[in-house]
This record gives C-alpha cells, structure tokens and sequence, in this order.
C-alpha cells in the first residue's frame, strides 16, 4: 500500500515536472449564448479541430469548457476564442492554468515568457513560480459590459487593443488577473 | 379581421411569455446561423388532405460559410399539378449582423435573402417561395433566447418574377407580398443536461402571416410543432399549420402538416 502510494506521489512529480516544459495545460472557458446540446457539440467539435487541443470536457448546464492540451504544445489562446465564435457564441471567461519558472513579473506589471507578453492587472514586482490560475481579461475574453468596467481601472495603454510596442515591436499582449 | 390578428397575436404573447424554448424553429429560420465550416441535411415533406392529398417533398442543403453567413439550397418536388415532379429551387442566404451573448440568453439579429424558380402555374395573389413560385425575397429576423425559451420575430417582404406564360387566364396573379411571423420554442426535455446523447425535445409555437400590400388579402396561421433531436446532431420535426384568420382566395399551404429529418455534419469543410 505505501509502495502505491510512494509510486502514485513519485508520478504525480514526474507529471508535474514535465508540464514545466509547457506554459499553458488547461483553460477553462465559460462559453455564452448557447443553451441547446446541439450548440455545445458543435462548440466542442470546433475547439477539438485544433491541433494542440488534446480534450474537451463540457459541463452541458453550466456552458463551461475544459480544454486540455497536448504536451509541450504552444496554445493560442486567441485562436481558441475564434473557434468558439466560429460555432456561433462567445466567450464570457477564461480562466488558465499556466506553468511559470522564475518568471519576473516587473514593476509595471509586465512578463515577458519566451516569446509571450503578458500584463497584470494585479501583479507586480513578484516572482512567479509553478501552477498559477490567471484569467485572460482581454476584450472578447470577457462579457462586454466586463471590459468596460476594467477599462476604466485597467492602467496599461495597451489594454483597449490586446497589443503593444515592446521592446521596438508591435506585439500582442495579453492581459491577466491572478 | 385586422383586429382578430392582434388578438390572437396577444394571445399568443401572453401564453408563451411564461414558459421557456429554444430556437430551431420548423416553419421559420432564426436570426442564429449554423456553425461555421458546417454542413446539414434536411429532407421535408409537407402536405395536405384538402381538397384531396397532395405533398411536396424538399431536399435542402444547408452550409455554414463563417460565423455570420450561412446559406441553403432547395429542390422542390410535389403532385400538385398531378404527376409527381421536380417543380423548382431555391437558394436562401442569411447573415447575422448583430450577436449579444450573455450566459444562458442572447439576442440576434440577422438579414435574408431568398432567389426562388418554379415551373408551377400561378393562380392567387398568394406567394410561396418555396416551391410555388418563382421570385426574391428579403428580410430581417430577430432572436432572443433567455434559458430554455427563445422567442423570434420575422418581417420580409417579397415579389415574384412575372411570367407570363405560367398565369392561368381569368385567376388572380401573384405580385408582392408581406410576410410577418411570430415564434417561440421551450426546450422540454431534458431539464438537466448530462451527456450529448440525450434525446433533446422542443416545443414550439408560431404565428405566420402574410399581408399582400396592394389588396390587403392578409391571412394569419398558427402553428404548433414537435421537435426530437437526437444525439446532438439529428433533429425531427412534426408540425401542423392552420388558418386562423384570413380571405386570400386558393392560398397556397393551408391547413399543412410538415415531417422533416436534419443531419449535421459539424467542421465539415475545416481544413485540418
């Protein structure tokens, strides 16, 4: 019995420790407009037509979507948005679970991992390590009256478009809540 | 008779705005389009035992080109002029310009347009795109789901080719007409979803009615149907249409039952 258990806490490190290799595991997405099973088959079919989408598990009352993604796979989180409109409905939240290693979250709240930038709405000067949960607050990842409200609190420039010049360069940058 | 429309028109309103429903209406389309890169099947019969029985059959196609253009194409067949025949077709676009989603409600808001061909001769001011006439028609449809009910409105004008050589001499002839409808559907069963393969069931409820402009012949039907949607992806219709009001002379479709099977291919055309 303690053997399973050393063995099932000995994987569960190698799982964890793999994942590492990727930024982003699973999204959680609360998909609006749609009430019917037609609807959320033809959103899940739409989202499994990614590449790197490795499952798709619905919660048909709630309109929630887990999305599970193929390892070491570079997710684009956008992309996933544009396959729920594809279907015909939007996104009204996007929570993901994304790995970070000694990733530096600077003093105006911006981090820079390989080659995605990201900004924090509510996060600065910090280090981030392992499993953080963040949602995407970004227009279109959020309900329209949503966007407004953060657009108000929300200081970034490049808030109002999802892009930025950094470091020379118009890029995109995704905006984050912890 | 404009004043027995509005009342079961109010009727109407004040049944349905109690209960829920959902939007996949049988004798109208919603302002919600098709998945994108999606393909659906549809084969229609429709038909009636007065005078005697005669039906037509539809075969449609329907594709979904992106979020906010979908179109379909018709072939008519019946033996409404005796022999059963291919008696036209029909091509049908509709783009959705206005998308307000919120969790478990939206609100739509979609144009039409519609080219049809008929061989059939034409004998009443009424007209009927699919399949007894040829002509264009153009509209706007509106669509507000709030959880299991979705209610729609539509308003569509239309006007028919003239030909002469299929006017019957001496009948009235089709020229242009005002279509209005009314629709709401609740979604029945199941009252909480577990997997995709439970068997949906909708109810619906319509009120269809068409004004033709010049005269003002008008007549209102209602219209009740059933609807199974299995597995998520293949959907029954039943429905009846009845003439609740009206004096439009040898009107086209009245009294009506309607059978239909739809099979959807989803991301059909997606390149992998």
């Amino acid at each position: 019995m303690k053997t399973t258990k050393i063995f099932i806490c000995f994987s569960l490190l190698f799982v964890i420790n793999k994942a590492t290799a990727q930024q982003i595991t699973t999204v959680e997405m609360q998909v609006t407009g749609l009430t019917c099973s037609m609807c959320s088959q033809a959103t899940e079919k739409s989202l499994r037509s990614l590449s790197y989408v490795s499952d798709v598990s619905p919660d048909l009352n709630k309109n929630v979507f887990v999305v599970t993604f193929k390892k070491g796979s570079t997710v684009n989180l956008d992309q996933l948005n544009k396959k729920v409109k594809d279907a015909g409905f939007s996104v009204g939240k996007l929570e993901a679970n994304m790995t970070f290693n000694q990733v530096k979250v600077d003093d105006q709240g911006q981090a820079i991992v390989g080659s995605s930038i990201y900004r924090f709405d509510n996060a600065k000067n910090q280090v981030l390590n392992g499993n953080v949960k963040v949602n995407v607050i970004d227009k279109n990842f959020i309900s329209n009256s949503a966007f407004k409200q953060k657009s108000a609190v929300v200081k970034f420039d490049s808030y109002a478009t999802g892009t930025g010049v950094v470091n020379g360069k118009k890029v995109r940058i995704y905006h984050l809540s912890i | 008779m404009t004043k027995k429309i509005m009342a079961i028109v109010l009727v109407f309103i004040g049944a349905f705005t109690k209960v829920g429903a959902q939007e996949l209406y049988v004798f109208t389309e919603p302002a919600s389009n098709m998945p994108s890169n999606s393909i659906a099947v549809r084969l229609t019969n429709e038909g009636m035992f007065e005078p005697q029985f005669n039906n037509r059959s539809i075969a449609e196609v329907m594709v979904g080109l992106n979020k906010n253009i979908m179109f379909h194409v018709q072939g008519f067949l019946s033996d409404f002029d005796g022999r059963y025949r291919v008696e036209g077709g029909s091509f049908y676009a509709k783009y959705r310009f206005l998308s307000l989603d919120a969790t478990h409600s939206h609100f739509r808001a979609a144009a039409y347009g519609r080219l049809s061909a008929s061989k059939r001769p034409t004998y009443t001011r009424d007209i009927n795109l699919e399949g007894d006439n040829a002509g264009w028609q153009s509209g706007f449809v509106f669509t507000q789901l709030m959880h299991k009910l979705a209610l729609s409105a539509t308003l569509g004008y239309s006007q028919v080719f003239e030909q002469k050589s299929k006017q019957i001499a001496g009948a009235p002839q089709p020229d242009q007409m005002l279509n209005y409808s009314l629709s709401s559907g609740y979604l029945l069963l199941p009252f909480i979803y577990k997997n995709y393969n439970q068997p949906n069931f909708n109810l619906y409820f319509e009120v269809l009615g068409k004004t033709d402009p010049v005269h003002g012949n008008s007549y209102l039907d209602l219209a009740p149907a059933l609807q199974l949607i299995l597995n998520s992806k293949t959907r029954i219709d039943l429905g009846y249409r009845f003439q609740a009001a009206g004096n439009m002379p040898n009107r086209y479709l009245k009294n009506m039952y309607l059978a239909r099977v739809e099979f959807n291919f989803f991301n059909a055309l997606s390149k992998k």
